[in-house]
């Protein structure tokens, strides 16, 4: 199983960490990296890596997506209502040229984002990006693998009709190699803690496996360890939680609103938790070898230091989230029955460890154990099934 | 062009449309079919399609020389070759509890119907009495470009003209007009059928004794793979096990997927 950076704001401190050999490629993120910018990355890099084309909205011209030669808003001023005229063929002709100019991994055909999908949503899909992705692909015999980039919304998790719809959609393109899938989180909670939920994910991965579809699932938190028992071919590693946790805000344009950022938190594999510093500091007074429940990497002495100062933005946790994420997924037996007991295994130390901090330090929500014994369920009904 | 030909005699009678006999003075042996379209959906769409019947040129289609739709009617009319031989319903006792013959067979129709699915056509009727089997056992798919061109209603007619006992071969998402759910899978669906009907001497989904009917055991996924005389036999379980399902994204997901399952056993 491969990982990817799923690259935004700050993309460089993916690529820095890339550079040292985290992850396996890169998930290129328009609106926040200049088309042209894109262009002149490293070969060696883009090789590896695909591009999210971000029509989720069509014509909304978040951060630099207009400067993309493909943004529907440079091939006619009003894209908002695409009638079936040749504009989708263009569109599809210059996403598919600005993808083959990078000499990507992988070439990805857009979706679109409804709040509320129409009822002709996945005909519209399917006449506006796919067939005439596939028709240009086609004339041009293209050799690269396909990907068809879907949005999960959780009714088509939970309604079966929904769902039917949905996997006999994806399933029905017979040219194309796999989908880039993304699952919408409307979760408060940090972790995502739904039985039914998470064992239906599980399921619709298993189903486009058996279709014998590569299946690369965006936006993934700590669940990627979860995810992973049902074989998928990649996950990915993000920095700030709108990376980590799919919704539409990212893309829209809401600039000015002010942003107040979340606690700092810090990710211990041993934990399966992104644990909130304060915490952390809480845990140092009162637990003896407290670094221990986390793990080590070139950023931690730098953390650990009592003047080191917290703030989400800084790009230490992040940077050493992706070492240790990257390094725990690499870890993952290649085996399905192995890795199901592998991870079962990891899970049941976590909630050992997590009795050991909570006889000294209490820890909410968002920073405890809680959404383990949920995992744990879920992979045993998961297992069940198989 | 009809006009030309000299009538022989009438096929036996479907429900939608008059099948004959006739000769033509360039072509030999012709079949004549004309019947009325009650509704369609695009014109567009009929106008590609025939065209694509136009251009097919294989032993697994007859060949067309005419294919003419009077909008003012609504009637259409096909001249094409004639096949010699007979169709698949009269020829079940060669494949008859013989799993390998029916491979065989599966693996050449669906070589024949690549050819169509290549192109995003879907046969969408097939079954024992539109395939012909030529005297070189090639079969020859006929029956192609009508029931596409149909809405449910007149399909489900087509489907069962008569009543619970007339074989059916079509899947969930057609008897339920799910249309947009409908691709070269529904295909499948009715391949594994017929070869069940082929191996069993019996209709899968008429188990005797069953207090549905074909069309319920369809929907409800209920289906046999052996009988009183036919036992269960492992190859032919498997396939059905791979495609006999409701929701075609549980079958293979393209034909190089099934010929390939196909392959391990040939
Ligand atoms: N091209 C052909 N060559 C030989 N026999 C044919 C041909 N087309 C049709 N038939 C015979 O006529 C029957 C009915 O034709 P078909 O096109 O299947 O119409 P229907 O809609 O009535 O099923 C077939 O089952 C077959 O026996
Ligand atoms: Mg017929």
């Amino acid at each position: 199983m491969k990982i990817y950076h799923q690259t935004g704001f700050r993309y460089n401190w993916n690529i820095e960490s890339f550079e040292k050999g985290v992850g396996d490629g890169l998930i290129f993120s328009p609106i926040n990296i200049d088309s042209d910018k894109l262009i002149s990355f490293k070969e060696k890099m883009k090789q590896v890596s695909f591009l999210d084309p971000q029509l989720y909205l069509l014509n909304e011209a978040k951060g630099s997506l207009d400067t993309y030669p493909y943004f529907p808003g440079n091939l006619k001023p009003d894209f908002s209502t695409p009638d079936l005229d040749n504009s989708q063929d263009e569109l599809a002709k210059l996403c598919v040229d600005y993808q083959i100019e990078n000499d990507f991994e992988y070439l990805v055909i857009p979706t679109r984002y409804h709040a509320d999908n129409p009822t002709n949503y996945f005909l519209d899909s399917t006449d506006f990006f796919v067939d005439p992705f596939c028709e240009y692909l086609k004339e041009i015999k293209n050799s690269k693998k396909v990907l068809l980039s879907a949005i999960i919304k959780t009714v088509m998790l939970t309604d079966d009709e929904k769902k039917n719809e949905v996997l006999n959609w994806i399933t029905g393109h017979q040219n194309i190699d796999g989908v880039y899938i993304i699952f919408e989180n409307n979760f408060t909670s940090k972790q995502i803690k739904d039985f039914d939920y998470l064992l239906n994910v599980l399921r619709f991965i298993k189903i486009l496996k058996m279709n014998q579809l590569e299946v690369h699932i965006g936006y993934c938190n700590t669940e990627a360890l979860l995810y992973s028992i049902a074989m998928p071919d990649s996950v990915t590693i993000g920095s700030y939680e709108n990376l980590r946790s799919f919704g539409i805000k990212r893309f829209q344009d809401l600039e000015n609103a002010p942003m107040r950022g979340p606690n700092a938190r810090l990710y211990s594999s041993f934990l399966l938790q992104w644990v909130d510093y304060v915490y952390i500091q809480a845990m140092e007074k009162l637990i003896t070898n407290y670094e221990d429940f986390f793990d080590d990497s070139e950023f931690k002495p730098l953390m650990f230091k009592p003047d080191f100062k917290w703030h989400f933005a800084k790009a230490e946790p992040y940077k050493h989230y992706f070492f240790v994420f990257d390094k725990q997924i690499k870890q993952l037996p290649e085996l399905q029955s192995d890795r199901i007991f592998y991870v079962k295994q990891t899970i049941k130390e976590a909630l050992n460890l997590f009795k050991i901090i909570e006889n000294n330090v209490l820890l909410d929500n968002d920073s405890d154990g809680s959404h383990l014994s949920t995992w744990f369920n879920v992979i045993n009904a998961f297992e069940k099934e198989i | 062009m009809i006009t030309e030909c000299t009538s022989i005699k009438e096929f036996a009678q479907g429900g939608q449309k008059k099948v004959f006999l006739a000769e033509h003075p360039k072509f030999g042996k012709v079949v004549i079919k004309k019947g009325l379209i009650k509704s369609f959906t695009s014109l567009e769409r009929i106008k590609r399609e025939v065209k694509l019947l136009d251009e097919l040129d294989s032993e697994y289609y007859p060949k067309q020389y005419h294919f003419n739709i009077d909008f003012k009617t609504n009637e259409f009319e096909i001249v094409e070759e004639y096949i010699e031989g007979s169709t698949l319903r009269d020829n079940l006792h060669i494949f008859y509890n013989n799993p390998s013959e029916i491979f065989s067979l599966l693996d050449l129709l669906i070589d024949g119907l690549s050819l169509i699915w290549d192109k995003n056509v879907v046969h969408r009727d097939l079954k024992p009495e539109n395939i012909i089997l030529r005297p070189n056992m090639k079969p020859c798919i006929i029956d192609l470009g009508i029931a596409r061109f149909l809405d449910l209603e007149s399909l489900t007619k087509t489907i069962s003209p008569v009543g619970p006992c007339t074989p059916i071969y079509a899947s969930s998402e057609q008897l339920t007009n799910n249309k947009n759910s409908i691709d070269l899978r529904t295909d499948f669906f009715a391949l594994v059928v017929i070869a069940l009907e082929l191996y069993l001497g019996q209709h899968p989904f008429n188990e005797s004794g069953s207090k549905y009917s074909i069309m319920e055991n369809i929907l409800r996924n209920n289906y046999i793979v052996e009988n009183e005389n036919v036992n269960q036999n492992k190859q032919m379980s498997e396939l059905a096990l791979k495609v006999l399902h409701t929701q075609p994204y549980m079958r293979f997901r393209n034909y190089s997927l099934f010929k390939e399952f196909l392959k391990t056993y040939l």
